[in-house]
């Protein structure tokens, strides 16, 4: 579906994993963003990416846990980057114009590259 | 696919099904009740086909490994606990399999099992990172082929048929002791959870994504769960077949891994031992590599990294760093010197208690027409998966008593 869709949050959207432009794994959407206040309609303004946004939907301890782990950052991925929403959610653009791939490319300099047939 | 490519695969599933655990349980439930345990490999074996066919046929469709699904499906908290519960069942089954090729090993050559353990693991490790996935899976695979000697013996020691054949129906032997009907049932559900491990859907939805599967290669799908785990599972049933006639009989307790090589050794002589522990090792090094990769894709899928091993290891990076963490994790619990044995029966009491929760959220995935269209479960695959997610269930409330009841199955 498009994102202009009508779509359930949580059985249409949250935990779904997301695949840029170039249909690489670029995270899940981990929660999202509204738009919007008192007597205005609420909108989905961004997709939250990133274990810091597991904050609300973890116990406490487990937030803490996780961010030892796996840090704190969140991602922002505004909604208008998004193309479609199926089994993944798939976005207009590469993950590195988002920030989504900071890590990934961070770590792979820790990869030597030979020695791989 | 081609035929030829669809027959590698077939030989690939058969000599990559059977793992450390089923050799050890199915050695020692022929040697303790004969015939009469047949039929829990032969329920286990459809069980493995049905969840194993709906893994591949979401892979196919809905391009989604288990992982993925299962986060979206049971929400994060649920999904990081079975997460969680996951890594650490098959971290186990994987330092079994590396423990195990360091015992068979042993028996081969003579020299130290801990050094031995430590050189399988180096040497896989360097086999995933030098070798292109498909080489790895073949390798393995196909040399593991080489335990269809299990087979072969079988027929050379001329078993009796009819009682063989008896053992494919549901049963519980008459005149068992209480002691014993408790460790009858401990095996019942050590051997479900032993051919049904989660890491088996993990592995092959993954594998099935790597290789871009599309609807067109439903019917391979059908074919490779269908008859490539089920001449896997007869290799498994010859082992036990073998112990009840060879080993019953005699009061033998193979109690260590490499007492179910002998079974090729009494008909075949020095020639079919080696070929038995050649097979073993290398059917033991494919689970240990599967059971790695499992893990790993596990992790990356649930907080969607890059992941693949079709990829150079630079390419997906987070993951490559996660399986040689995770190798190096299960190669130290084998250093701490746990036996192996006590490493295969924690394997599978962790794993059927997770069972459950890997295969729910991966049905109610493979009926939901929004992702699946017309390629949803029909009233088969429906029926079969209630049928056997009740049958784990039911074995994951039991397995922590039973193994408690009966100290690991001892009788």
């Amino acid at each position: 579906m498009k994102p202009t869709d009508k779509l359930k949050l949580v059985s249409q959207l949250i935990d779904l994993p997301l695949l840029d432009k170039d249909r690489r794994w670029c995270g899940v959407v981990d929660d999202v963003e509204f738009d919007g206040g008192p007597g205005k309609p609420m909108r989905v303004k961004a997709l939250l990416v990133g274990p810091g946004a597991y904050r609300g939907r973890v116990p406490g301890w487990m937030f803490w846990l996780v961010t030892k782990v796996a840090g704190s950052r969140i991602s922002r991925v505004p909604f208008n980057q998004i193309d479609t929403i199926g089994s993944a959610v798939h976005l207009r653009c590469p993950a590195e114009k988002l920030g989504l791939h900071a890590v990934e490319n961070r770590v792979r300099s820790w990869i030597p590259r030979k020695g791989a047939l | 696919m081609n035929p030829l490519e669809l027959t590698l695969g077939i030989m690939t599933a058969v000599g990559g099904f059977v793992d450390i655990s089923e050799l050890v349980f199915a050695a020692k439930a022929g040697s303790m009740f004969g015939y009469a345990l047949i039929w829990v490999f032969f329920v286990a074996t459809v069980g493995i086909m049905v969840f194993g066919e709906m893994s591949g046929r979401v892979a196919a469709v809905a391009r989604q490994p288990v992982f993925n699904l299962m986060r979206h499906r049971l929400g994060l908290k649920l999904g990081l606990v079975t997460l969680f519960a996951s890594l650490v069942s098959t971290l186990i089954t994987c330092a079994a399999e590396i423990g195990g090729m360091g015992l068979i090993l042993n028996y081969l050559t003579g020299l130290p099992y801990l050094v031995l353990a430590a050189l399988s693991g180096l040497v896989l490790m360097a086999s995933m990172w030098i070798l292109p996935f498909k080489w790895i899976e073949r390798t393995y695979g196909l040399l593991g082929l080489l335990m269809i000697v299990f087979a072969v013996s079988l027929v050379a020691i001329h078993p009796p048929w009819d009682r063989l054949a008896g053992g494919f129906v549901p049963q519980v032997p008459h005149g068992l002791s209480t002691k014993e009907l408790l460790a009858f049932a401990y095996f019942t559900v050590a051997i479900l959870s032993a051919v049904m491990f989660p890491y088996e859907s993990y592995f092959y939805s993954s594998g099935g994504i790597e290789e871009q599967w599309g609807p067109k290669d439903l019917l391979t799908n059908r074919v490779t769960t269908t008859i490539g785990f089920g001449l896997g599972s007869l290799l498994a049933v010859s082992i036990l077949a073998s112990s009840a006639q060879l080993f019953g009989p005699a009061n033998v307790g193979p109690e260590i891994p490499g007492s179910a090589a002998l079974e090729a050794a009494i008909p075949f002589g020095p020639t079919g031992l080696l070929l038995a522990l050649l097979g073993m090792l290398f059917a033991v090094a494919g689970a240990a590599v599967e059971t790695c990769m499992a893990n790993a894709y596990a992790i990356a899928q649930f907080f969607g990294w890059e992941w693949g091993r079709h990829k150079k290891p630079w390419e997906a990076p987070r993951f490559t760093i996660a399986w040689i963490a995770l190798f190096l994790l299960a190669l130290l619990i084998v250093m701490t010197g746990i036996e192996v044995m006590s490493l295969v029966e924690y394997a599978v009491l962790f794993s059927i208690v997770v069972l459950p929760l890997t295969y729910l959220p991966l049905m109610l995935l493979a009926g939901d027409k929004g992702f699946m269209r017309e390629y949803a479960n029909k009233w088969l695959a429906k029926g079969l998966g209630w049928l056997f997610f009740a049958v784990v269930t039911a074995a994951a409330i039991a397995a922590i008593p039973l193994y408690l009841l009966t100290s690991g199955g001892q009788g």
